[in-house]
């Protein structure tokens, strides 16, 4: 059984604080309630009271932004999933949260939710991480903003105040040329491993690169070596097979962890397959958008 | 519905929900999951919690026509909703053509993982009346069976979309009504229950 707590239901994000600060502390909020739950239930947590962050309508839903996106915390994987918005502005988002865990967690699970337990198998981390996502929070001393990389620093370590709400995220739009790609190895209900890739391409060319991994380290960590590696790669021949190889040598270096879906040395080789085909879909797409 | 927020908060809520179409309405612990409340308070047990960490899907019941872990989410988050469970499939004694389809298909063995599957299944028809075989597997791939190897159960699932079965199979199959399989024994009755605790 879940431990016994009070329930607040806020319809504001100062009701919300109101409540925190009434159980002096001992609060958590929830959403969808697939992690926290999870964990009051195995005995690893207990809290006097849950504040329920769904009924506050500004951390709900998306948006587009100039071509980029809004999507509040309390959005779910599957509202995700089936925004024209999204499906516009962001087919790799898409894709990802159409893989999340599975349909029931899918229903009920939030963005905002996954970000904020950073479990080191997060799929969203990994692909805000690599497309410089802003991450809104607000607390009962302000607003502040922030990335992914500041936000997430440690296995379920956040920089998040206990009293503070992600609010929302705000994606940016693609630049010309640009091309995103996610791709994940998954076992079990959660990434072995998973790369995430942005490119721009113009006249052919990559011209910049970003590389994040998830899942197989402790967080999910930007790679630059291997984005380095494809800059410059001309994104239409030969030359592209050898910055690919170039960059899967790069992710030897990771500091993968060893868990239930392998050894260290072989998250790191799920990594580079997944980083060869990731980056052939970014650049795929950058071309098209080229 | 927003609740006082100065005092602590509640301890005890009062939730109205329509299970299978019946109203219902019944004061709840917060920490109460909608499976515990499903088969504890109102007797339907159809929704088996296995896992208890929304792996296995044997516990998949219905919100508002989708998909949830009965086991970890909260009966409160049901208020003012519909909940659909197994028990709820069949028709005046009659079976949804799913149900149908699974014994058509000898699409369970032990029959642990049915109910999920079912309900699982039938979420994935409201919203997908045609789907391909790619898309049922995408639709249950959260739920586990233990027994069939589940192709049964794609192919039953195609079956009840239209199509997909061979005829020759399912003249085969004699058909069971839900009268020779013993009807319904768990239905409580369309009496609302008020329960506290």
């Amino acid at each position: 059984m879940i431990p016994r707590f009070r329930l607040a239901r806020p319809a504001t994000l100062d009701e919300a604080f109101a409540a925190f600060e009434a159980a002096n502390g001992d609060a958590a909020y929830v959403a969808g309630g697939t992690e926290l739950l999870q964990v009051m239930k195995m005995g690893f947590a207990q809290f006097d009271t849950l504040v329920d962050l769904k009924g506050i309508p500004e951390l709900h839903g998306i948006e587009g932004d100039g071509g980029g996106l809004r999507i509040g915390a309390t959005t779910t994987h599957r509202e995700i999933e089936r925004s024209p918005a999204v499906a516009d502005a962001f087919p790799a988002l898409v894709g990802l949260v159409r893989s999340v865990a599975n349909t029931r967690v899918r229903s009920t699970g939030t963005l905002g939710g996954n970000l904020a337990f950073a479990e080191p198998h997060s799929d969203p981390a990994t692909l805000l991480l690599a497309s410089d996502a802003v991450l809104e929070l607000a607390g009962p001393a302000g607003r502040r903003e922030t990335t992914v990389s500041e936000f997430v620093v440690g296995p379920l370590s956040t920089t998040r105040e206990p009293d503070e709400v992600l609010v929302r995220v705000r994606i940016p739009a693609a630049k010309p040329g640009e091309g995103r790609a996610y791709a994940k190895l998954a076992f079990f209900e959660r990434p072995a491993a998973s790369v995430a890739v942005r490119v721009t391409v113009d006249g052919g060319v990559v011209r910049s690169a970003t590389v994040a991994v998830g899942s197989l380290t402790e967080v999910p960590e930007l790679v630059p070596d291997a984005a380095a590696a494809l800059v410059g790669a001309d994104a239409g021949d030969g030359a592209l097979n050898e910055a690919i190889a170039g960059g899967i040598a790069t992710l030897g270096s990771l500091d993968a962890v060893e868990d239930l879906n392998g050894s260290a040395d072989y998250k790191r080789h799920l990594a580079g397959v997944l980083f060869a085909s990731t980056a052939r879909a970014a650049i795929a797409e950058a071309v098209g958008h080229d | 519905m927003t609740d006082v927020l100065q005092a602590p908060g509640l301890d005890r809520v009062a939730i109205e929900l329509v299970v299978n179409g019946v109203p219902r309405r019944l004061v709840v612990e917060p920490r109460e999951t909608l499976a515990e409340v499903l088969r504890d308070r109102l007797d339907l047990r159809g929704a088996k919690v296995s896992c208890d960490a929304q792996v296995c899907g044997a516990c998949t019941v219905l919100v508002d026509a989708l998909p949830v872990s009965g086991c970890t989410f909260l009966a409160v988050d049901a208020d003012g909703r519909r909940v659909g469970t197994v028990e709820g499939l069949a028709t005046d004694g009659e079976l949804s053509p799913l149900q149908q389809a699974f014994i058509d298909q000898a699409a369970f063995q032990c029959g642990f993982c049915t109910p999920g599957m079912l309900m699982a299944a039938t979420a994935l028809l409201e919203e997908q009346p045609h789907p391909s075989r790619d898309d049922v597997v995408h639709g249950l791939e959260g739920n586990i069976c233990r027994c069939t190897g589940y192709e049964p159960i794609i192919a039953a699932v195609l079956q009840a979309a239209g199509g997909d079965m061979p005829s020759s199979r399912r003249e085969e199959v004699p058909a069971v009504t839900s009268a020779e399989a013993g009807g319904d024994p768990l239905d409580p009755g369309t009496e609302p229950v008020e329960s506290q605790q």
